[in-house]
């Protein structure tokens, strides 16, 4: 099973197990969704549950949370994760703060397809993942493998809190994976992806694929790599277990560099690691540039094998 | 001489790293002083040329005393006193400082200072890792090849350098040492509390001869005062009970603690209860506290003994009780613990278990008014009984919880309640 039709296998279980989980979006009934993840769903679910909405992500994300306090479980797809803005005061200041200010569970759960690697220029290749981790009351998830796409985003939707559901689109079809019939959730802890000790390379989403193929064969070294899954919370324990073993670390975002996801990993280090460190933290990451819509440019900013080998080279050397 | 925390009153010049003439920069170290808490350097409090040493090496004086005096309107490329002028004596200061910079305007005196200053190669740097194992391991950096870039020693490099055997694991254990049936020949252990023991002889003496004679050292003639003064002053008595440790050993095993921290974790909660324990006694005034600053006796070797103070001691679990043992030791070993940090106690904890005895009748640190002290771990037969009353022999991990009071501040009774709560406590320490 690939990583999208994890996700629609995700959604179409739980809107199967729970008459409350329905799902919204733009062009997502009869055409199926612009990368075709909720293709069938409309005849199976009928026009109720698979919502086709107006080009309003605003309206989307405020429509789903009313339903999620009338006791609903929404499910809002926008088409990339770049149109969020257009919706972010909703999400970030109505949902994010809805439970704080008036004690009400907002179940919403908000699918942003992001990432680059296919060309897609600056308005369909970002990874706004960081916006919502600076937001309290929000919940970030990022899986890696088609396992977790479908384990994170039935336990997001069943999270009463509003989580944000980042599904990387390079990732879409170009993963696959055994994947369990049914409903089952998966934890919003870290995961490794593989088990090393002279370096650890900490990292979600795509990148968890990039450090994997950059480390596999590193002049020998064992190197560790730590799949973070969820980001907000951050599995603070793991990532400080993979440092006191490892000592070394390398910290890949696709995200653009200043305030990315990794950046509060470094912090953490820093503040609870420091004593478990042989060397400087080394990050690898977008530099604070749009996505480039030429092909040869957007390989020139985005991380790639060669760059994640290189840190890793250095540093092992340091 | 500065003043090193509220209670030290006076200290004793140990060693000056300066001589006249010298030139130093503020906050580098001047010279090494012992007081009747600590062995500390003092930093110089500005820059400048050394004028005169006031006070000699072993000499005592009262804290706020002039140790030495700095020129500092000297200047770094003028010529040393020493050399511009015979010692004319009577010279002010000012005047000193003035006339040897009227002599000589070349740059000799600093050139040297500096050449002396700056090693053959730049001074190594290591990371925090490796110096956390360096000093876990008391390993001497120096003495370990780096592998790194430029030849920097890395964390593979501190671990190899201890496989191979370098460096040396501190006596934090206080796994019990008791080997009732030791064969004579086994190697002995060096009793940690001990002054210096003479090294035996070659041959047996016919008469009792000295093996040598040393004065008593700074650290020991204060440690020899204080203890002195608290038995002429409390009316000491000691209590024991016996504990089971056998739900502490099943939590060990899993921590990897030694069983300090777990005791130190449950004598705070015991004295949250027991207040007239966790208290002081000064001049007919009994103090009790709130939170308990739990002093730890540390054992120096044959330097003494240092009881550095961990403050709130009830704030921290385990885990953190541990960590701070672990550290408050090292630095006493390293002489790196501040003057606040070895005051203030309402409550001691010393542990010479380590050497292997099983009873002890501690000192009480004054103005505190108990002490506990925790010896060996030792397996015994105990009778104990289950759920329905019937009674068995069993081996079990047993300790022996000495604690010495002082009766002018509580009677017998508290003291035997407050080891008992102890002991339940232990031994009923949760399994998870």
């Amino acid at each position: 099973m690939t990583y999208l039709q994890a996700i629609s296998d995700a959604m179409r279980e739980e809107m199967r197990a729970d008459e409350r989980v329905f799902v919204m979006g733009e062009d997502i009934g009869t055409f199926g969704g612009a990368f075709k993840v909720t293709d069938g769903f409309i005849d199976e679910f009928g026009p109720l549950r698979v919502m086709d909405t107006p080009l309003a992500e605003s309206g989307i994300v405020g429509t789903a949370i009313g339903a999620a306090v009338e006791g609903m479980r929404p499910i809002a797809e926008m088409q990339f994760s770049d149109f969020i803005s257009c919706g972010f005061d909703q999400l970030v200041n109505v949902a994010g703060k809805m439970y704080y200010r008036q004690g009400l569970s907002v179940n919403i759960t908000v699918r942003l397809p992001s990432g680059g690697g296919f060309s897609g220029g600056p308005f369909h290749s970002q990874n706004p993942e960081a916006w919502f981790m600076h937001s309290p009351g929000l919940k970030v998830v990022a899986p890696s493998t088609a396992e977790d796409a479908k384990g994170l985003l039935i336990s997001a939707v069943r999270d009463p809190n509003p989580v944000v559901y980042m599904e990387h689109k390079h990732l879409y079809r170009r993963v696959k994976g055994d994947v369990d019939g049914g409903t089952y959730e998966t934890p919003f802890t870290a995961r490794l992806a593989r088990e090393g000790e002279d370096l650890v390379v900490i990292t979600y989403g795509a990148m968890v694929h990039t450090a994997l193929e950059a480390t596999e064969d590193l002049d020998g070294a064992s190197v560790e790599v730590l799949d973070l899954r969820s980001l907000v919370p951050l599995d603070e324990e793991a990532i400080l277990a993979s440092v006191r073993k490892c000592s070394k670390v390398v910290i890949v975002d696709e995200a653009n560099q200043t305030c990315a996801a990794g950046a509060q990993v470094a912090a953490l280090i820093a503040e609870r690691g420091w004593e478990d460190l042989d060397g400087p933290v080394v990050r690898v990451a977008t530099p604070d540039v749009p996505i480039p819509f030429s092909p040869p440019l957007e390989q020139a900013v985005l991380p790639q094998v060669d760059d994640v080998r290189e840190a890793c080279r250095e540093l092992l050397e340091y | 001489m500065p003043q090193m925390g509220v209670s030290v009153a006076e200290g004793t010049v140990v060693e000056w790293r300066k001589q006249p003439g010298d030139w130093i920069e503020a906050d580098e170290i001047i010279a090494a002083i012992s007081t009747d808490k600590i062995d500390t350097d003092v930093e110089a409090p500005a820059t400048g040329r050394v004028q005169e040493l006031i006070v000699d090496v072993g000499e005592t004086v009262e804290v706020g005393t002039v140790l030495a005096r700095i020129a500092t309107d000297a200047r770094p490329g003028e010529a040393h006193v020493s050399e511009g002028q015979s010692s004319a004596g009577g010279t002010s200061e000012a005047a000193a400082a003035m006339e040897s910079s009227g002599e000589a305007g070349e740059l000799k005196g600093d050139t040297t200072v500096r050449e002396e200053k700056a090693p053959a190669r730049g001074p190594r740097r290591y990371s925090p890792v490796v110096m956390r194992i360096a000093a876990e391991h008391d390993v001497d950096l120096e003495q370990v090849e780096g592998t790194g870039r430029g030849g920097r020693v890395r964390k593979q490099d501190v671990l190899a350098y201890i496989e191979q055997g370098g460096g040396e694991e501190p006596p934090m254990h206080i796994e019990s040492p008791y080997r009732p049936d030791e064969p004579a020949a086994a190697k002995t252990r060096k009793p940690h509390f001990d002054a210096p023991a003479a090294e035996p002889g070659p041959a047996p003496e016919p008469a009792p001869a000295a093996a040598g004679s040393a004065p008593l050292s700074r650290m020991r003639q204060a440690i020899g005062a204080r203890m002195l003064q608290s038995l002429q002053t409390a009316a000491t008595c000691t209590t024991i009970v016996e504990a089971d440790l056998i739900r502490i050993e099943a939590a060990r095993a899993t921590s990897g603690f030694t069983y300090l921290p777990y005791i130190a974790r449950a004598t705070v909660e015991v004295l949250r209860e027991y207040p007239a324990l966790n208290a002081t006694l000064q001049d007919d005034t009994v103090t009790t506290y709130d939170g308990v600053h739990l002093g730890i006796a540390v054992s120096l070797g044959e330097g003494g003994l240092i009881v550095p103070v961990i403050r709130d001691a009830q704030e921290l679990s385990v885990e953190g009780l541990a960590k701070r043992i672990k550290d408050l030791a090292q630095r006493a070993r390293g002489n790196a613990l501040t003057p606040d940090e070895v005051r203030g106690g309402s409550f001691t904890i010393t542990n010479p278990g380590s050497a292997g005895s099983i009873m002890a009748t501690p000192v009480i640190n004054q103005p505190q008014v108990a002490i506990l002290d925790t010896e060996a771990v030792v397996k015994r037969p105990v009778v104990i009984t289950d759920e329905l009353g019937n009674d068995s022999i069993a081996i079990r991990p047993m300790t022996y919880l000495c604690m010495s009071w002082d009766h002018r501040a509580l009677d017998g009774v508290a003291a035997a309640q407050f080891l008992n709560a102890l002991r339940k406590k232990l031994e009923s320490w949760p399994t998870s």
